[in-house]
């Protein structure tokens, strides 16, 4: 049970499913950092692409790669309808309000799903031919190292949006300061919806990802918002860097918890870091400072 | 001129109201609808919990349904393993639940805002799955059956219609301490945090003992609230206090409107009300259409059912000319970032 190859199988496999934590965290961070929510609704964005992407693969029997461009197409158009009704004219408001709307957004989007696809639990067909493939005696299904190839590849695409383009400038500017930015003429309100259709576009990647191992239902949102709020108050509430490391993080301790002390308390873990952070180091591994931005 | 014009006015509303109240189950008739009337009143006395930290001292706790099914599991517990009646169990299911509510609030004080909504949610989750998987103690998924009815001297509250009368009186003290709570030195303190929490800090208010004293205090009603859904429905489950219901006391307080005793008790007769209206659709219909109206009545009531009967009030006064009471407006409050 404790030798080496079992091990690095778990730890594998708990890195995959923390990289898709770190989307849904990543997408829930951007939106906390630029204008200050928290989007209840986060894990009906990775739950909406991941049905849909379940129909298109199934039921309308199209190819990945063009299920998956518009899988993405879809993810702007959500993205900018849920900043425009479930955000916009909620802005400026206190932020319970806007977490409110967004507890609407998402009861709404579960139950409308519901509707549309149904009860049954949908898988979609698998992506690669092979079961698994080895390292040194390590078998990994080849979707796992996909999921970890995205995420490595989408971190360092933030990295280059946010540091070496004038849109991440404009971006990083307005979650800094709206008003000196509109002052600079900065189109904040423009910038945020670009903030909140990226953020779509995460949570759409990590449904695209799930789709061929984890059961879509409607529910499933629900566990994954979750999921994405205790690693990114592990990682420190609002820091991108954060989200990433805590999804993994809780992702990894997960699995171990799950495999060595119980599997029925599997998903009391999470939320055990979540508290054990918030009481020892409430800014998180990487967070700012803890008192609220003034 | 308000004592003498309006002094008539306002206690006939009273009067009618209570007249109303009293000849409910006579005016429903309906089993049915007397039971849903039951529940409303639960959910309110856990609503006007809630009411306390969110509304009066402005920090979110959503973990409202952990604190309700701590007082149910309290009451269900101690009268099927050890057949306390009712009224022992009103005595200890609402302390029992504020001990939790000061365990919570204890070390979360340094939390702010945002944060404190996490953790919130992560001990509501806890005690959700340890109430879930603790077999031996909770009964796990099956939870437990055969709580009994309440039972006071020679009179039995065992149909809807008698316990109608029990819930109602509990609603009505409960409410009425609130008002007393809301009006004391304890009130002021508990707004003046929410107001700014620095600033009453400057000023004197020790904002540490107030804030675990507001968690107490929520989470004694939302205990007691637990107690009376114990043995109304006679049966617990872990999955009744999940925390889509800690998300649901949200929005019926942000409907009724944060802060306001009588818009706490509409708020969540509302919202109990509106799913059974909307049962003629099926299931999933009514749900995202409740999901639907929650971000419409977000989006163009901020200050809930309360603040809008305000504003009329305030504009109606207004017309009535200079004699008339006029109250101020309450603007929506800025975001804080």
């Amino acid at each position: 049970m404790f030798d080496v190859t079992t091990l690095a199988q778990f730890f594998v496999t708990g890195l995959a499913m923390g990289s898709v934590y770190a989307l849904v965290a990543l997408s829930f961070a951007l939106l906390y950092k630029a204008v200050g929510i928290l989007n209840f609704a986060v894990g009906e964005s990775v739950m909406v692409p991941a049905f849909i992407v379940v129909i298109l693969l199934t039921v309308l029997k199209l190819p990945f790669l063009p299920a998956y461009l518009m899988i993405i197409g879809v993810m702007v158009v959500f993205g900018a309808v849920f900043q425009r009704t479930v955000y916009h004219p909620l802005r400026g408001r206190p932020f319970i309000s806007v977490l409110v709307s967004t507890i609407g957004a998402s009861l709404f989007l579960r139950n409308t799903s519901l509707l549309v696809f149904g009860a049954d639990p949908r898988v979609s067909p698998a992506l690669f031919p092979v079961q698994s493939v080895g390292f040194f005696g390590v078998f990994v299904p080849p979707q796992y190292l996909l999921i970890i190839t995205t995420l490595i590849v989408l971190v360092v695409f933030q990295y280059w949006l946010f540091e070496k383009t004038l849109l991440g400038k404009k971006m990083q500017a307005t979650a800094q300061d709206r008003d000196m930015a509109r002052l600079l003429g900065i189109p904040v309100d423009r910038i945020i919806l670009i903030t909140f259709i990226y953020a779509a576009i995460l949570g759409g990647i990590a449904g695209i990802l799930l789709s061929p191992i984890f059961y879509v239902t409607s529910d499933m949102g629900f566990m994954f918002a979750l999921k994405a709020f205790a690693s990114s108050i592990a990682g420190g509430l609002g820091s991108i860097p954060g989200a990433i490391v805590g999804g993994l993080f809780i992702g990894v301790v997960e699995l171990f918890c799950a495999a060595y002390i119980s599997a029925t308390y599997k998903d009391v873990f999470a939320f055990i870091i979540l508290i054990a952070v918030l009481l020892l180091r409430p800014q998180g591994f990487f967070g700012e400072k803890v008192s609220e931005k003034v | 001129m308000s004592l003498r014009k309006g002094l008539p006015v306002k206690t006939l509303f009273y009067l009618t109201v209570a007249i109303v109240l009293a000849a409910l189950p006579i005016l429903i008739r309906s089993n049915y609808w007397i039971g849903t009337v039951n529940l409303a009143i639960i959910y309110s006395i856990a609503v006007l919990g809630l009411n306390i930290i969110l509304g009066l001292t402005g920090q979110l706790n959503i973990a409202q349904a952990a604190f309700w099914g701590i007082g149910a599991y309290t009451a269900a517990l101690l009268n099927t393993r050890l057949g306390w009646p009712f009224w022992a169990t009103f005595l200890v299911a609402p302390p029992t639940a504020a001990a939790f509510g000061v365990i919570l609030g204890f070390p979360t004080l340094r939390l702010s805002g945002r944060y404190l909504a996490m953790a919130t949610i992560g001990f509501g989750i806890i005690i959700n799955l340890i109430l879930n998987n603790w077999k031996e103690f909770t009964g796990g998924v099956d939870g437990i059956p055969g709580i009994a009815s309440p039972v006071l001297g020679p009179l039995r509250f065992s149909t809807n219609a008698s316990f109608y009368y029990l819930a109602l009186v509990c609603l009505i003290l409960a409410a009425l301490t609130q008002v007393r709570i809301k009006n004391s030195r304890m009130g002021r303190a508990f707004r003046a945090i929410k107001d700014n929490e620095l600033a009453a800090e400057l000023s004197g208010v020790d904002t540490f003992k107030y804030r675990v004293v507001a968690f107490a205090l929520c989470s004694a009603y939302g205990g007691l609230a637990g107690q009376l859904f114990a043995h109304r429905t006679k049966y617990v489950s872990a999955e009744t206090f999940f925390i889509d219901m800690s998300i649901l006391f949200i929005c019926m307080l942000m409907i009724g409107g944060a802060g306001s005793v009588a818009g706490s008790i509409v708020g969540a007769s509302l919202l109990t009300f509106i799913p059974e209206w909307l049962r003629f659709l099926q299931g999933p219909w009514a749900m995202a259409i409740f999901g639907l109206a929650i971000v419409v009545i977000m989006i163009f009531m901020p200050t809930g059912l309360a603040g809008l009967v305000k504003s009329l009030g305030s504009k109606m006064a207004v017309r009535l000319g200079p004699d008339a009471h006029r109250e101020p407006t309450e603007l929506p409050r800025k975001a804080s970032h």
